[in-house]
């Protein structure tokens, strides 16, 4: 039996568009686990992203629930949310989105420092996720407009995990990254994963989407369906085949 | 519609807040700018105009105990002199004189005078400005009428050489030369019946009141000294009194001359932070419309009409606001004016002033377009291609200044170090304002310490000398007098004072008011002498620090006096100042001054112990001596009636100065946070969707800007401290200060300093509030 870790009731979001209301997710219940790879997929508009804002907290539903550890965070002021988010989550964005007037390093401690109050223990666990992402310590004294889109990817990564969250939220993470740059951004989160890190991620990819152990398809502002792909292996050719064939069902 | 105009409609659309805040300042600026030139530029005018209209003397002398011939004497003199075009000559009365006024009791020369006689006088004029249908009594200068002092139908009571009379206030009159107490003597109206009334008293002494129009103003200080020196020749018991057109105008006009000073600091200094912000605006402007500006380039527009649009947008908003600035300052100007008039003493009717409103709104307009134009030089050197590619990078992050992992500061103050280390601009903003203010607010916690407080450093510095009562009595009665005040256990300490309007001519140079003492040491204001010494015996003397500085005299110098036709040299011991003869007085010995003339009576001032009522004290002595008293002044209560102007204007001017400060840091501060929050949007989204909450941001955003805050603030305290007096002299200096003696209060400044760092961090946090509207959830992709 897999542990709840995050869970949505009747989860909808509506916006105002030129006076009409535009329902952009419709009565979503969703249950996402301890230690799962969770690929939330779908056409442009099909609501992803309005999903992943409302689970990670970034946003708040229109109606519905939203429940973390018996706590319902869809009820939370912005500063709530905002604590929800330090203590909790760990972001990955499209767009990078380092601070460019701080170092690579500023940048993972101005997260880890928000929470962790041991500098010396956060230092420490900061190199030792750069070490695993195979960052050098001169690329972290850099500014992010000095490395690479790959380099400066794995860095988000970094600084995601810093406070080792329980959620590791990555939306479109190799969008923005050439191929062989954005393989190792998912070998990365796939070793994460593997560790026991439980990510939630979102993407219109099928290679990205192949890393994922359960695979969510939206539509329309509803979950159309799902397939479990179970554990990743990178020799596993059966595993495309099912990928496949969910997302002809679902329409892709 | 122009396309400059159309871009610089469309950019001020864009930033309202950043309109309204630049056009406060220049508002501020413009109407602070205006009224200064009002009063600069037309208020003594209008005494001109009050003197022309009068026909009024350039010289007057009044002269006591007259002969019968004195006056075909001196009109026999006037005639003859080439450089008097005209004077009339009248029988009067002088007397040493006081009353109640502003809740205190002045004290000074009146020149009586029967009022129709007053009024038909060709040259020395004067208006009657208020009348009544009371047929006995006394008219006064106008400047007694107002606030809540005298009206018509008021009974006044007035002593004169120690007799005390009352009279019914019949009206009041103007008078340009002897319309108030600063101008050295002062006009009161009798009518017929009550003239001669006065004329039985013992103390109606027969005078000549003598005003005379020279055809070369320039020298009316001289021409008064040869004339009053022509008389003291043929007439040594003659005691004359004069003035001139420069000493009145001046000392009529000190305040006018202070709130002007202060206006046209306090405009200049808000203009210059006003071209400050603009500055930082446009620089800000074109980083953040880098690729906007390329793609209008792109499409043919070219740098001069982009740098045309920008002036359009910045010198025409300041242009409006700089009109409507002059505009408003005719809404303050009548405040002004009350407060000016209750010093002047003159009426002032406002009348709309093209020049100054052409002055100010070009003045502050090409300033405005001159600093826009230099900072929107830059445009000139967008590529536009590279422009609207990736912008032309204006951050060259190259140095890690507060590396999180070693710095002991807390996250949040780390991430604001951040902040503000890398912005240069905005702590150069912050510095300028800061350190204005920080002048602004150190003057206004002198003026409250050295006015409202306690206005005695004030009056050390204008008076001269002080204590809590003087007498005036007949030599005669001198010996008789010291042996009372010896005895009377009231007396804490007495010493001889004597300055009547006497005076001594200083051969070549100019006649010089003088002091006459016992023993300095004993004088109560000890900083008039601001440089060497006071005289101890009797070849010294101590003189006016300007006069000195003017005619090349320095300590140890010898310089010969004379009075009549007696001289003496006497040796520079040192410097004094004292604004009430605008830098042209000395201070000598009796011994001293006893050489080249005689003290014709002498004035004691008298320090009273604690608790003593000074009135009930002075009524005795004017009982014990009689007639031969000439004046008893209450001088505590003499500096609170003369004080009052000045502690209203200070009052005025301080609580001005203080909400001008507010507003012009809040303006600031909205304009930097804005800045910075435009140039942050992005790094504050990312740290809300890190978990950081609004409180935080803002909190960050308003210690970034405390470094600057408090170094410029401290540093602007303390250096406004060190030279608060010195800019003081400069300020004063046209009354003949040389050198400050203020008291800068370190406890209020110290305390002004950290209310203005708490209010600027207020102010910043209050702005900062623009952080909540920074949504994280901005930063994830579109679907």
């Amino acid at each position: 039996m897999k542990e709840i870790l995050l869970k949505t009731e009747g989860l909808s979001k509506s916006f105002s568009s030129g006076g009409a209301l535009q329902h952009v997710l419709k009565n979503v219940d969703l249950e996402l686990y301890k230690g799962d790879f969770t690929v939330i997929m779908g056409a442009s508009g099909a609501g992803k992203s309005t999903l992943l804002y409302a689970l990670s907290g970034m946003d708040t539903p229109s109606l519905g629930k939203i429940t973390f550890s018996e706590k319902v965070i869809s009820d939370f002021s912005s500063d709530g949310l905002a604590v929800f988010r330090r203590e909790h989550c760990g972001f990955v964005f499209q767009q990078i989105y380092l601070i460019d007037s701080m170092s690579v390093f500023d940048n993972v401690m101005a997260a880890g420092l928000l929470l962790n109050r041991d500098k010396a223990a956060l230092v420490k666990r900061a190199k030792e996720l750069f070490a695993a992402v195979d960052i050098s310590e001169e690329t972290q004294q850099k500014f992010p407009t000095q490395i690479s889109g790959g380099e400066a990817q794995r860095a988000g990564i970094v600084r995601a995990l810093i406070n080792t969250p329980e959620i590791l939220f990555a939306d479109e993470p190799t969008g923005a990254l050439n191929s062989q740059t954005g393989m190792d951004v998912l070998n990365t989160l796939t070793e994460f994963n593997e560790r026991g890190q439980s990510v939630v991620m979102v993407t219109h990819d099928m290679r990205s989407a192949r890393r994922g152990n359960r695979i969510l398809y939206l539509k329309d502002g509803s979950i159309l369906g799902e397939c479990d792909l179970g554990k990743y292996r990178p020799d596993d050719s059966e595993r495309h085949k099912k990928l496949s064939t969910f997302l002809s069902e679902m329409g892709w | 519609m122009n396309k400059n105009l159309l871009l610089a409609r469309s950019n001020i659309r864009k930033a309202k807040g950043q309109t309204v805040a630049i056009v406060v300042l220049v508002l501020l600026a413009s109407i602070m700018m205006n009224l200064w030139l009002m009063l600069s530029m037309d208020y003594r005018k209008n005494f001109d105009r009050s003197h022309d209209k009068l026909n009024d003397g350039h010289v007057n002398l009044s002269a006591y105990v007259i002969s019968n011939d004195f006056k075909n004497f001196i009109s026999d003199t006037l005639k003859e002199r080439t450089d008097i075009t005209e004077f009339t000559v009248s029988d009067a009365f002088c007397a040493l004189s006081s009353f109640k006024y502003n809740g205190g009791e002045l004290s000074m020369l009146a020149v009586l005078l029967e009022k129709e006689d007053a009024l038909s006088r060709s040259v020395g004029g004067f208006e009657i400005t208020e009348d009544s249908d009371f047929k006995s009594g006394i008219y006064l200068p106008m400047l007694y009428g107002m606030g809540n002092n005298y009206a018509a139908g008021d009974t006044i009571k007035i002593t004169f050489l120690g007799e005390e009379s009352e009279y019914t206030v019949c009206g009041f009159f103007n008078s340009a030369m002897i319309g108030s107490h600063n101008c050295g003597m002062m006009a009161m109206l009798m009518t017929e019946d009550t003239f001669n009334e006065f004329s039985e008293k013992s103390c109606a002494l027969n005078s000549a009141y003598v005003s005379a129009r020279v055809n070369d103003i320039s020298k009316c200080e001289d021409i008064g000294t040869e004339i009053k020196d022509a008389i003291s020749k043929e007439y040594p018991d003659v005691v004359v009194t004069k003035n001139d057109y420069k000493l009145v105008t001046t000392s009529r006009y000190i305040s006018q001359m202070i709130c002007a000073g202060i206006l046209s600091a306090m405009a200049f200094l808000v203009l210059l932070i006003g071209v400050v912000v603009i500055v930082s605006n446009i620089a800000n402007y074109i980083r953040e419309n880098m690729q906007n500006l390329g793609a209008l380039k792109a499409v043919g527009y070219t740098s001069r009409q982009l740098i045309s649009a920008l002036l359009a947008q910045f010198a025409g908003i300041s242009a409006i606001a700089a009109v409507i600035g002059t505009v408003l300052s005719y809404c303050v100007f009548p405040a002004v004016n009350e407060m000016m008039i209750a010093q002047t003493g003159i009426p002032y009717i406002i009348r709309f002033q093209p020049l100054p409103i052409l002055f100010t709104v070009i003045f502050i307009s090409g300033v405005v377009s001159a600093a826009v134009y230099f900072s929107a030089k830059k445009i000139k050197n967008i590529e536009p291609i590279t422009a609207m590619r990736q912008g032309i990078a204006t951050h060259n992050f190259k140095r890690n200044h507060v590396r999180l992992e070693k710095t002991s500061l807390s996250l949040n103050a780390a991430l604001a170090m951040k902040t503000t280390l890398g912005g240069l601009k905005q702590n150069l903003i912050i510095c300028v304002t800061m350190l204005v203010i920080s002048l602004i607010l150190v003057f206004s916690a002198t003026s409250v310490r050295n006015t409202i407080v306690d206005i005695q450093p004030m009056i050390e510095m204008i008076a001269g000398e002080f204590a809590d009562s003087a007498i005036n009595v007949n030599l005669k009665k001198e010996d008789e007098l010291i042996s009372i005040l010896r005895e009377d256990s009231r007396v804490e300490k007495f010493y001889l004072f004597t300055s009547n309007n006497m005076e001594v001519q200083h051969v070549g140079g100019v006649s010089l008011f003088v002091a006459v003492t016992d023993d300095c040491s004993k004088m109560n204001n000890q900083s008039r002498a601001i440089e060497g010494r006071y005289p101890k015996y009797g070849n010294e003397l101590a003189i006016a620090a300007k006069y000195a500085n003017e005619n090349g005299i320095k300590i140890g110098d010898e310089i010969t006096l004379k009075v009549g036709n007696s001289n003496g040299k006497y040796i520079v011991s040192g410097f004094t100042q004292c604004s009430n003869y605008l830098g042209k007085d000395c201070i000598m010995t009796r011994e001293g001054y006893e050489k080249i003339s005689s003290l014709p009576n002498v004035t004691y001032y008298i320090n009273l112990t604690d608790g003593t009522d000074i009135d009930d004290f002075n009524n005795g002595l004017s009982e014990q001596f009689g007639s031969d008293v000439n004046a008893v002044q209450n001088i505590l209560l003499f500096i609170e009636s003369t004080g009052k102007v000045y502690v209203l204007l200070m009052t005025f001017l301080v609580i001005a100065i203080v909400i001008i400060s507010c507003i012009v840091i809040i303006f600031v501060m909205y304009l930097l946070v804005r800045t910075l929050l435009n140039g942050k949007m992005r790094d504050y989204g990312i740290l809300k969707a890190l978990g950081f909450t609004t409180g935080q941001l803002v909190l960050q955003t308003a210690i970034s800007f405390m470094p600057s805050i408090i170094i410029s603030v401290t540093v602007g305290i303390a250096v406004s401290m060190g030279i608060i007096n010195p800019l003081m002299a400069v300020f004063l200096s046209g009354i003949g200060v040389v050198k400050g003696t203020f008291i800068v209060p370190a406890d209020i400044c110290i305390i002004a300093g950290i209310v203005l760092v708490l209010f600027a961090f207020g102010a910043a946090c209050l702005m900062s509030l623009r952080v909540r509207k920074i949504a994280p959830r901005a930063l994830l992709s579109g679907e």
